[in-house]
């Protein structure tokens, strides 16, 4: 048993060298605001939204004003904040939560990812990482090709590893994917070392880049995982205001909630927001698996069914 | 019928899935980093026993199961079945033995059982942790055999249940055995 005191003695010790490690690569902390009047817009996302005139929102990312810095001028940033994203309540999930997110201009991929490796090494201790595109780890657990596979393809590896999808709402093949790679790939990674997926499906690029690779269409996007769990999202930045515009469109045309653009961000990718990486990280869930604890709800002072 | 969200659907609650009740054990929620949020719960059908694994979108309603626990009286069993009443009521039910499958071994009259019904009818019932029976059959205990430590043999009990008992224990003697596991706990 460790005692409240110790596990915030060890927060606070964790969030402390979470601070050194950004200074001495000379990347400036921020602290942009948690309240938005253009909320992050993603498809799989539920913001908070505040009873307030105007309507005001709670950020499920720093992401919005941090690239309007970026697009002002600084060049390598990072925020430690608290982000709100509703509904999510689970072992590694609470609807509050500690986000470290950063981005660095004019550095490359890899140079990136090491990075990235580098601060979760610092929770998890030295453990070397294995990498593998999307399209690798999907065919290495279900033998079949996601880009050129329909929905019948994905319904039948559901079918012979009897996941029971019940819900009377129709998936996509997107959703299938999702269903595919949280229930059959991530439980069947790797233990022993950090797991690095990059090169998504250009249909989940959220706000990436998208490029061509051979015959497949691919999201520069990066996710870590270790002991099967997510730990971060690491994207090269989406820079193009047209695309990005008809992203958000995209968006909000799935959204129920009248929401509307980030004008103010568009107007910083206008502005220019030069060749960037940026990455999101969960703070509680490295602090779990740094106390070797089951939940992250062990780790928070006072989590979601607790406040 | 009432509903929950799946969000908040806890373990132990129980719900309704083609027409038949189910008891939560397990909920799970996933979501993939940038990707649909799933609920994969773990459910064990009331009625069969059965446990099955079953995934729904994340906020998606479930129907609760009209169920109901209520502490009843064992009046008197008949041929196929047996008597409850409700001691505030007075309201007496009756529930077919092939309902209550096992637990026809542990009907005693006069003792409080918890019962539980699904839409109106008795689909299971929990007998006491400890019952104090009457063995109404076994072999008188041969000598010597107590050598290596507790030796026991099989007595046939006034409710139908057959136990294993300590060999020194006698036909009409009446024991304590706990419920849960069908084993002999002490002389009474």
């Amino acid at each position: 048993m460790t005692s409240l005191t110790d596990i915030l003695q060890k927060r606070a010790y964790m969030l402390t060298l979470t601070r050194s490690f950004f200074e001495k690569k000379n990347i400036m902390e921020v602290d942009c605001p948690s309240i938005l009047s253009y909320p992050n817009l993603d498809d799989n996302i539920e913001i908070f939204k505040l009873q307030t005139t105007p309507k005001r929102y709670l950020h499920s990312s720093p992401e919005h004003a941090m690239k309007r810095l970026l697009s002002e001028g600084v060049s390598s940033i990072y925020q430690l904040s608290h982000v709100y994203r509703k509904g999510e309540i689970g072992p590694y999930h609470n609807p509050e939560f500690t986000l470290v997110e950063w981005y660095r201009k004019n550095v490359t991929f890899s140079f990136f990812l090491n990075e990235t490796l580098d601060f979760i090494r610092l929770f998890v201790g030295d453990i070397n990482f294995t990498k593998m595109s999307y399209r690798e780890i999907f065919f290495c657990h279900t033998n079949i090709d996601y880009a050129t596979s329909n929905i019948e393809k994905l319904k039948k590896i559901l079918q012979e590893k009897s996941i029971d999808y019940a819900s009377n709402d129709k998936l996509d093949k997107d959703g299938y994917l999702n269903l595919i790679f949280s229930h059959i790939i991530e439980p069947a990674m790797p233990k022993d070392q950090l797991v690095v997926i990059y090169d998504f499906p250009a249909s989940q690029a959220a706000l990436s880049q998208i490029k061509e690779k051979g015959d497949e269409m691919v999201a520069e996007r990066f996710e870590i995982f270790f002991q099967n769990i997510e730990l971060a999202n690491g994207y090269h930045e989406l820079t193009d205001p047209k695309e990005q515009r008809k992203r958000f469109e995209s968006s909000i045309a799935k959204k129920e909630d009248n929401l509307s653009i980030d004008e103010k961000l568009l107007q910083a990718l206008e502005k220019g927001l030069g060749d960037c990486f940026g990455v999101a990280m969960g703070f509680d869930r490295l602090l779990m698996l740094h106390l070797n604890k089951k939940t992250i709800h062990e780790v928070i002072p006072f989590s979601w069914e607790n406040i | 019928m009432s509903q929950a969200s799946i969000n908040e659907i806890r373990p132990g609650m129980k719900v309704e899935i083609n027409n038949e009740p189910y008891i939560v054990v397990i909920n799970n929620f996933v979501k993939p980093g940038k990707g649909q949020a799933f609920n994969r719960i773990k459910l064990k059908n009331i009625i069969t026993g059965r446990v099955v694994e079953k995934t729904y979108k994340s906020g998606e309603k479930l129907d609760l199961a009209d169920i109901e626990e209520k502490q009843l009286r064992l009046l008197y069993t008949e041929k196929d079945g047996a008597v409850f009443m409700d001691d505030k009521t007075f309201e007496q039910t009756t529930v077919a033995f092939s309902s209550i499958k096992e637990n026809k071994n542990w009907l005693l009259d006069d003792t409080l059982y918890e019962t539980i019904f699904y839409k109106g009818e008795i689909i299971d019932i929990l007998p006491p942790t400890f019952m104090e029976i009457k063995i109404v059959e076994t072999d008188p205990g041969m000598r010597g055999d107590t050598a290596s430590g507790r030796v026991m043999k099989p007595a046939t009990l006034s409710t139908g249940a057959i136990i294993q008992v300590p060999i020194f224990i006698k036909e009409g003697e009446t024991i304590k055995v706990d419920t849960r596991t069908g084993e002999y706990v002490s002389r009474t």
